[in-house]
């Protein structure tokens, strides 16, 4: 009786452990991650969540590149090694390359040369979805402004309309600059634009954005900007923040603290 | 009891809880959608019966494309209560066993899909 | 009437030989560019349209300028006019050609080009270019096809093709406001978002345009025997001029107003297209070449003397064209780019390739606008 019940609990502690094994993606016949269809909340409500994102820039390091090495990994962003074909989610510039309408008259030198991590602003009033003629690139209901690779013609229109650099062209084929894939993720195409989709495909599966996720400094908060109660907006509310070129009115959804 | 079983039971018991933390605490203080059962991928049966697949997945999968890119909209629910995220991804979690599964069919009827110029077909490795 | 296209002496011939030699050239160039992809020219990241757009901004000007015939004609009934106001017609329709074919040449994926007529998005200005480009391209091509088979028959034109005719006058002003607003309505693009481009799109376009049928004027005298009268051109002369005078007051009004409030986003641009900015002036000799020779070419056309001397006549209107050629497609579509939106400058240098496809277009054009004239020429010439 004793025994057994040892034996009975002994094969339990070994059978969760193993259920538990299977549910985080160990098996190896699946090589795919599982979806949690409960964060798939079927379809959004227009307006309800406006994804957004806070980069402390203090905490980021001069001459780390750990965010985007992981976002461009997981996206399979191609790296053409010249800056005429450049494809790129997200970079570092410098802070009078990222804000470049403000004083730098007398700032401290240390912020004149400050690595500014600059990506797709996902705009409340994106220039870039009011230009296209396809609606290839759109504002989802979330707030994120994406991109339809499937129907883009590649005419540029969003490029000349974004004001912040954000997006590449496939000038070439991407798929030999790519050094490893990603399986998960598609590549892109010869001839299509393309940028950051602020994770949305990792938000599908309850997971923090890639840049977030891998940042060793925890410089980037990511939440909800319209939920009053959400950490990010806990942050705005309680310390300065910037947005780069507010003057155009685009509302970009990535704020900065300096 | 022996102190290798008690080891063994509280052992298993910290790691379940471990686990079981690391799995549904959201990180980095970030807001994200609560994370209740975690809904089966491998299943054992299409979502369809295989004539309707042979003869329709094009259109079913064009559908998918624009629920999931456009309307953010990724559950697929099958008439018999299943439900699957509607992404090639899900097709290849099965269909990737064979290598040649969508390759064959197409070649044979002579269509070269779009698809492939961005999804990764299974044989497309790099070295 | 299309059968009289065929009928030529060697030089016509030649002329054809030699345009289909180039268009030739052109394909096997955009077919390159078609495997290898955009990367074959010299656009990149940061300067994302190049000659490609260029000329079709400058070419959706030589389209419009059609009015500038069709209108004293039509409207005011200047007979001078008569005899140019089909190949204005007839210009206005290769030149929208063309700027199709620049377009098309453009896109990264030309195969999907109708999806701008399967998802209209009326909030794009690129959507409204396409129903306006198309329809200014069907309104000249019917009204001057029409208007010429008539007098073939030595007939009056059907009734209905009036009311066409007097569409196209307003519609080309639309096309080339809808092209400027393209470019003006982008937040960021400092030297773009300023309300005199539609205005200068429209003054530059009739300058231009208006130049360039001077020439063909003259290209016809001299080649087919075809002459469009000395009146004609005097008229033509005078509204370049003034045109022209339009296009640099508007172009001061952009300095001052840049300079004068002393905003550095407004004057970037402006200065590194005519004094360089942080050490780089790619353009800064194109640009002074342009606005000095323009300047000067407008003088000749204002002074009698010298306008009413054909070798004069014709050099200001070469200058003229290249004047605003040079301003509106390098200054204006490349130089918009620049400074970058994080405040960096980059080079542009055409390729081969991308000059190549270039070529083939406007060679394409020059081909049905030689043989639209030859048509027209013949017609005229007969009756």
């Amino acid at each position: 009786m004793k025994q057994d019940r040892r034996e009975f609990l002994r094969k339990a502690g070994i059978g969760a452990l193993a259920g538990i094994g299977a549910l985080a993606g160990l098996n190896p016949l699946s090589a795919l991650e599982k979806t949690d269809m409960s964060a798939l909340s079927g379809k959004p409500v227009p307006g309800r969540t406006r994804w957004g994102m806070l980069i402390d820039t203090r905490s980021c390091t001069d001459g780390c590149r750990q965010c985007v090495t992981a976002c461009h990994r997981a996206h399979n962003v191609p790296d053409f090694g010249d800056r005429k074909n450049e494809v790129k989610w997200i970079w570092k510039s410098r802070y009078e390359q990222a804000f470049p309408t403000s004083g730098t008259q007398f700032q401290k030198p240390e912020l004149l040369g400050r690595e500014v991590l600059t990506l797709c602003n996902h705009c409340a009033e994106p220039p870039c979805t009011r230009a296209c003629p396809t609606q290839a690139t759109f504002k989802r209901r979330d707030g994120i402004v994406a991109m339809d690779y499937h129907r883009c013609i590649g005419c540029r229109f969003c490029m000349a309309a974004c004001p912040y650099g954000s997006r590449s062209f496939n000038w070439l084929d991407p798929r030999p600059a790519i050094s490893e894939y990603n399986r998960e993720f598609p590549t892109r195409e010869r001839g299509v634009v393309e940028k950051c989709n602020f994770c949305s495909e990792r938000l599908a599966r309850g997971l923090q954005p890639a840049c977030v996720e891998s940042c060793p400094g925890k410089a980037i908060t990511f939440g909800d900007l319209n939920d009053p109660g959400s950490t990010i907006r806990r942050m705005l509310s309680e310390q300065e923040t910037m947005q780069r070129k507010p003057e155009l009115g685009t509302l970009p959804s990535v704020f900065y603290i300096i | 009891m022996k102190p290798s079983g008690v080891l063994m039971i509280t052992g298993g018991i910290v790691l379940v809880m471990i686990l079981a933390v690391s799995m549904f605490s959201p990180g980095g203080g970030a807001e994200t959608a609560d994370r209740a059962a975690v809904a089966e991928r491998d299943s054992t049966a299409c979502i369809a019966s295989k004539e309707y697949m042979r003869s329709h997945h094009m259109k079913l999968l064009d559908q998918w494309r624009h629920d999931a890119v456009r309307e953010g909209d990724r559950i697929h629910e099958t008439p018999d209560g299943r439900t699957f995220e509607k992404s090639l991804n899900t097709c290849l979690s099965c269909h990737s066993q064979n290598r040649f599964f969508c390759v064959m069919c197409h070649q044979y009827a002579n269509v070269e899909p779009t698809c492939w110029n961005c999804h990764l077909l299974p044989t497309e490795t790099k070295e | 009437m299309i059968e009289k296209a065929l009928k030529g002496n060697r030089a016509y011939w030649a002329w054809i030989a030699l345009l289909i030699v180039v268009i030739a050239a052109g394909l096997n160039a955009w077919a390159v560019q078609l495997d290898t992809g955009l990367g074959v020219t010299g656009m990149g990241r940061d300067i994302s349209w190049g000659i490609y757009i260029a000329q079709f901004t400058f070419l959706v000007g030589v389209a419009a300028s059609a009015v500038m015939v069709v209108l004293p004609y039509y409207l005011h009934n200047r007979r001078e006019f008569a005899r140019i106001v089909i190949v204005g017609e007839f210009l206005a329709v290769s030149a929208a050609v063309m700027c199709m074919l620049f377009i098309l040449a453009d896109l990264g994926k030309p195969q999907r080009v109708l999806n701008v007529l399967r998802y209209p998005t009326p909030n794009s200005m690129v959507f409204w270019d396409v129903v306006v480009l198309n329809g200014y391209l069907l309104l000249n091509l019917v009204g001057g096809w029409t208007v010429l088979g008539a007098e073939r028959k030595g007939v009056a034109p059907p009734s209905w093709v009036r009311p066409l005719i007097y569409l196209s006058i307003p519609w080309a002003f639309s096309i080339h406001t809808v092209t400027a607003f393209l470019y003006a309505g982008m937040p960021g693009r400092h030297l773009w978002l300023t309300a005199v481009l539609a205005p200068r799109f429209l003054a530059s376009a009739f300058a231009a345009g208006t130049a360039i049928l001077i020439l063909i004027s003259f290209i016809l005298r001299k080649t087919a025997g075809f002459d469009a009268g000395d009146e004609a051109r005097k008229k033509l002369t005078v509204l370049a001029a003034y045109a022209g005078i339009a296009n640099f007051f508007l172009l001061g009004m952009e300095f001052f107003t840049a300079f004068y409030s002393n905003v550095p986003a407004h004057m970037h641009s402006l200065q590194h297209l005519y004094f360089g900015l942080h050490g780089h002036g790619q353009f800064v000799p194109l640009m002074w070449l342009s606005l000095l020779g323009g300047i000067a070419s407008v003088i000749v056309l204002l002074v009698p003397a010298l306008r009413s001397r054909s070798s004069w006549l014709v050099a200001a209107c070469v200058g003229l064209v290249a004047s605003i050629w040079i301003d509106k497609g390098i200054g204006l579509v490349i130089g918009g780019f620049l400074p970058t939106p994080l405040e960096e400058i980059v080079q542009y240098v055409p390729t081969l390739t991308e000059m190549t496809v270039t070529a083939g277009i406007w060679a394409i054009g020059l081909l049905l606008l030689t043989m639209l004239l030859k048509v027209a020429v013949a017609v005229k010439t007969e009756s």
